[in-house]
């Protein structure tokens, strides 16, 4: 015990002696450290926001999706699909009784034109029952309603967004007619901001919300894209899903339909961003061996700086592997001592980078990082000290 | 007496680029406990090389070498490094402190790397050391700081922390005013005599030979007279 205490005492001492020369030394590995760490945490934290977004959407969510979405070896696959659905799918679906609710979905990309400006916006012609599935709120007017929907009536509800561009209050864009696509629609509702968007995820308030016949006008083809079902608490989940696709085999072929719900997309998601963030990790890693050949390097200096004070040390009774021992742990704690640095470093940059975004440091993160820096320490710092203890004591005692 | 290292028919040669160099020719030579050598002989004798093997930092090339009647010719590193530790104490003409290290951590360096449960407390040796030889106050000084006849000093507390048999001086008074020099020459006979320890100075200072009882004088890596 005196001994390790020893070791690294003495090794602590000549690492502050040279302060300035261990800072810069331990530098590569603190880079190292804080840009790998750095990185697993925004894939943590794009996992998180991901899987916020889903659960934004509610649970026990079905969707129906035309073609095959998900690949046979993970990962998506291009959506390249024959079959498009239409309402005698929908009528269909709502032969599932104890679904709480079918909401069929076209979106599409648009113009809008109103107060004579122009803007870009995604359409989504549904039902009334998305707004309570996604827990939308107007800030003025109302929402539309089922025999709105029913009758095909002329209306919109609007994200605040696209109502901003074109009015200095968007309160003043409520009963006001806009121009999609060249026909007109009157806004009876402005909703609530969401926030969401950015990082590729898409941003609510800058949807435009239709009733899904009144779409027809500008969906000439009848078209629906998805089927977003809520299955009911009543029975298994996975029961309720696999009724759903029971029901939509009835006329399309097994490959032509797709059948999800969120924790499939999330996954298959989360292994895209995984392979994506295994690739920038090990770009990162490439910084840590840059450092650890800065730290063999500096190792090498400093044997061949002490040759004298090792053949003292030997001459005194210190044997190859108390030398060896000696030089490997001052590399270790040089190249700790970055990972140290480099692991604060990324807690304060995420705890900074938390304000907008959910990354987080979790606890193997830390552990990788004090697990490599510590093998990083021995691996290149190995050579330099067998290089000491290797030196004969006579040929070190007598260098000058 | 009793005999602590024998050197016999030892032979150590050295590849000088393509030439090879007998630096020692056959030795055979006996140091008993007790004893105040003094090896001498002029630059490139071989004094030094024979003071290397019997300080157990060199092999020789052929021959034995026994301490205490065993034979270490053939023990590996790490024994030979414990047997340095236990059984000599160097004191060298360079000093060879560690400058970083204080007084007090340069005498208990040996005491570190020792694997022998040692019978006293390190530290109050050391401490008791430097009183006995006048660098009280000193513990906490650097090398640097102090003089050089101090510093061999320290050198030669150094090499009694670990009461060894043999202490082995390497030219102790070669880098040392004639005043500081007979002081420590002084130092070293009174342990010789008071506590006896073997000693052998290696030296090729006439002056210093006659104050030893033996001397040993080589030339050309072979003994000249007993």
């Amino acid at each position: 015990m005196k001994y390790f205490t020893f070791i690294i005492e003495t090794a602590l001492k000549d690492l502050y002696r040279n302060k300035m020369r261990t800072f810069l030394t331990s530098l590569g590995i603190l880079i190292g450290v804080a840009s790998v760490v750095l990185l697993l945490s925004f894939g943590l934290g794009l996992k998180a926001y991901i899987k916020g977004q889903f659960d934004s959407l509610g649970t026990n969510l079905v969707y129906v999706i035309p073609g095959q979405v998900f690949g046979s070896s993970g990962g998506f696959q291009g959506m390249r699909s024959a079959v498009q659905f239409d309402e005698r799918d929908l009528v269909s679906l709502r032969k599932l009784r104890d679904a709480v609710f079918i909401i069929p979905v076209f979106s599409k990309s648009i113009k809008v034109e109103g107060n004579g400006k122009t803007d870009y916006s995604t359409l989504y012609s549904t039902t009334d029952e998305i707004f309570p599935a996604r827990n939308l709120e107007v800030e003025y007017g109302r929402l539309f309603d089922k025999p709105e929907v029913d009758r095909r009536t002329r209306v919109i509800v609007i994200g605040p967004k696209v109502v901003e561009k074109m009015y200095d209050n968007p309160i003043l864009a409520l009963n006001k007619s806009i121009r999609i696509e060249g026909q007109t629609f009157k806004i009876i509702g402005i909703l609530k901001a969401k926030g969401g968007g950015g990082f590729g995820g898409p941003d609510f308030d800058k949807f435009v919300y239709m009733p899904m016949k009144t779409g027809y006008a500008l969906n000439t083809d009848k078209k629906i894209a998805t089927f977003l079902i809520k299955a009911p608490d009543t029975k298994p989940f996975a029961q309720f899903k696999a009724e759903v696709k029971t029901q939509m085999l009835k006329r399309y072929k097994e490959d032509e339909v797709t059948i999800a719900d969120s924790a499939e997309f999330i996954t298959t998601i989360s292994q895209i961003f995984g392979v994506l963030n295994m690739v920038l990790v090990a770009i990162g890693a490439v910084s840590l061996i840059v450092g650890g050949i800065g730290i063999m390097n500096i190792m090498y200096v400093s044997v061949t700086e002490r040759i004298r004070e090792i053949g003292i040390r030997r001459a005194l009774g210190a044997t190859e592997k108390d030398i060896l021992y000696q030089f490997l742990t001052e590399s270790v704690l040089l190249s700790l001592l970055g990972g140290l640095m480099g692991l604060s470093i990324s807690f304060g940059v995420v705890a900074i980078i938390q304000k907008f975004f959910p990354a987080y440091v979790d606890f193997t993160s830390s552990l990788i990082a004090i697990g490599t820096s510590s093998f990083i320490g021995i691996f290149f710092g190995v050579f330099p000290a067998r290089k000491a203890a290797a030196l004969s004591p006579i040929d070190a005692i007598r260098y000058e | 007496m009793q005999e602590i290292i024998r050197i016999d028919h030892v032979w150590k040669e050295y590849m000088m680029g393509d030439v090879l160099f007998q630096a020692l020719k056959d030795i055979t030579t006996t140091i008993s406990e007790g004893e105040f050598t003094a090896i001498v002989g002029p630059s490139g004798s071989g004094k030094s090389t024979l003071m290397h093997i019997i300080g157990l930092l060199d092999k020789p090339s052929r021959g034995n070498v026994y301490i205490q009647g065993k034979d270490i010719s053939k023990i590996p590193d790490d024994k030979l490094s414990m047997l340095r530790n236990e059984f000599v104490g160097f004191v060298f003409q360079q000093f060879n402190l560690i400058n970083k290290l204080t007084i007090l951590e340069n005498i208990l360096l040996p005491t570190i790397y020792t694997r022998k449960q040692l019978s006293y407390n390190p530290e109050e040796k050391a401490r008791y050391l430097i009183q006995r030889f006048g660098l009280a106050g000193k513990e906490e000084s650097y090398p640097n700081k102090i003089s050089g006849g101090q510093q061999q000093r320290v050198a030669i507390a150094r090499s009694l922390i670990m009461e060894p048999k043999l202490i082995l001086a390497d030219e102790p008074t070669g880098n040392l005013d004639s005043k500081s020099g007979t002081e420590i020459l002084k130092l070293l006979k009174e342990l010789n005599k008071e506590e006896r320890i073997t000693i052998v100075i290696v030296t090729h200072d006439k002056n210093v030979a006659d104050m030893t009882r033996r001397t040993i004088q080589i030339q050309d890596g072979e003994i000249l007279k007993k």
